[in-house]
């Protein structure tokens, strides 16, 4: 397979270079020299030319070389790259609808949830500062998918990317799953993978709201809070929700005795509003039909975030101690995007 | 010492898309219209056309629009408009 190289006399110099050359998120990033996209390709076992995402508008192919060039940049290790891959993998389906995302006003970033083995295989962090800085793996698996984002596909911020305010996740979002401290299930058998598979679910988010509750233990007071961040006026759409419960909360959550789908279809049933208010408040615009459900579909009236509980994604991750959980709306303020899951390393369908 | 590095744009766009051969005039021209469904999309569509039916005679024969501001038009449609069309005005609203 050619591709296109360049020559450079040295690293420092070669990381102003890739600045100049409009290839990086405004970070620095590591020069990706031959040897070390080489050793990427070793670890994904795959054929360098096999495509793993298109772009539907441009056409535009991302190879599993060019995914590998673009994950030495961001950081990576090689032994991260099965699991980039697999992220990519899940934005290349059609329900992700990656083109609307990652060109929209409404700011979206792709958030990687990885669940499994794979997890401590490649040391990513599922605890304390979950989302935060600190962890290599969880930092750079997150923005080689910005830069391939960027860099394979053509969208790029001010130009073809049109995110009014975009947020801090753009840079790169990927955590793992906290199952230790889990009461429930892992992700990945929540979603029908075997049990021994790891797997990368991707889910475009448009922010992230903090969840705070330090004094009930009432599960039930307690997925109150959580559906009142879900219905704020400002989040509220028929959108997927992405719900990371920290340790402490799930074990609230658990504690009545309440599994992964209780806990979903509580809050699908109570993060709702009036459609009434939707109208009045200019959520939908003057002659909006309602909520776009039937009549017979509608719940009692309520306009609720998604159409099924299943719309919730739950995810345990976090640190072991704090009243703290996160809330993140899908980009998509109806079904424009649906998450995807890929097992990592492996083919189920083969 | 020198250092190699891959380029990391990827390939080329593949071929198939080329630009449409420029009008020398718009005079009685036949107009499309294609909204991307966004509110107010088709407003602004319909003024500017309203612009060339007035000062050079055009006439829109199409009024059309995607269904899913965030999805790509369907190709087959895109190719029914083109056929029937002079030249076609789209626009984002948000």
């Amino acid at each position: 397979m050619t591709t296109k190289t360049h020559t450079l006399t040295d690293e420092l110099s070669a990381i102003d270079w890739c600045y100049e050359q409009g290839w990086t998120d405004g970070l620095p990033v590591v020069p990706p020299a031959r040897e070390r996209v080489e050793r990427f390709l070793m670890a994904a076992g795959r054929p360098p030319e096999e495509i793993v995402a298109r772009h539907p508008a441009t056409g535009r192919e991302c190879s599993v070389q060019s995914a590998a060039i673009n994950a030495v940049m961001a950081g990576c290790q090689p032994q991260y790259f099965p699991t980039v891959l697999a992220a990519l993998e899940g934005l290349n389906e059609d329900a992700y609808n990656f083109h609307g995302s990652t060109a929209s006003t409404g700011g979206s970033a792709p958030v990687v949830i990885i669940s499994g083995d794979i997890r401590d295989e490649i040391g990513m962090n599922a605890s304390v500062n979950v989302f935060g800085p600190g962890n290599r793996a969880n930092a750079t698996i997150g923005r080689a998918m910005r830069l391939v984002i960027m860099n394979i596909f053509q969208m790029i911020p001010g130009i073809s990317d049109r995110s009014t305010t975009g947020w801090p996740g753009k840079y790169g979002c990927c955590i793992a799953e906290n199952i230790l401290n889990s009461p429930w299930e892992p992700l990945h058998v929540s979603l029908d993978f075997p049990p021994e598979v790891s797997t990368a679910t991707v889910f475009a988010a448009s922010g992230f709201y903090n969840v705070e509750n330090h004094y009930t233990s009432d599960p039930k007071l307690l997925l109150d809070t959580f559906a009142d961040a879900m219905a704020s006026l400002g989040a509220l759409t028929d959108g997927q929700s992405l719900v990371v419960m920290s340790p402490e909360h799930a074990e609230i959550a658990a504690s009545g005795g309440m599994t992964k789908q209780d806990v979903q279809a509580y809050l699908f049933e109570h993060a709702s509003r009036d459609p009434e208010e939707m109208l009045s408040k200019g959520k939908w615009p003057a002659g909006h039909p309602g909520d776009g459900l039937a009549e017979g579909e509608r719940g009692n009236g309520a306009f609720r975030r998604g159409r099924t509980p299943d719309d919730i994604l739950l995810v345990v991750a976090g640190g072991e101690a704090g009243g703290h959980s996160a809330f993140l709306p899908s980009w998509s303020r109806g079904r424009n995007s649906i998450y995807q899951t890929k097992a990592i390393g492996v083919c189920l369908d083969c | 010492m020198s250092l190699e590095l891959f380029d990391p744009t990827g390939e080329p766009t593949p071929t198939g898309f080329c630009s449409a051969p420029r009008l020398t005039s718009v005079e009685g021209l036949r107009i499309g219209l294609f909204s991307n469904g966004k509110v107010n999309a088709d407003k602004l569509l319909r003024y500017t056309a309203e612009v060339f039916e007035q000062q050079a005679n055009c006439n829109i024969v199409i009024d059309s629009g995607k269904r899913n501001a965030s999805r790509i038009a369907e190709p087959q449609v895109l190719e029914r408009i083109a056929n029937d069309v002079d030249f076609l005005i789209t626009a984002v609203g948000d």
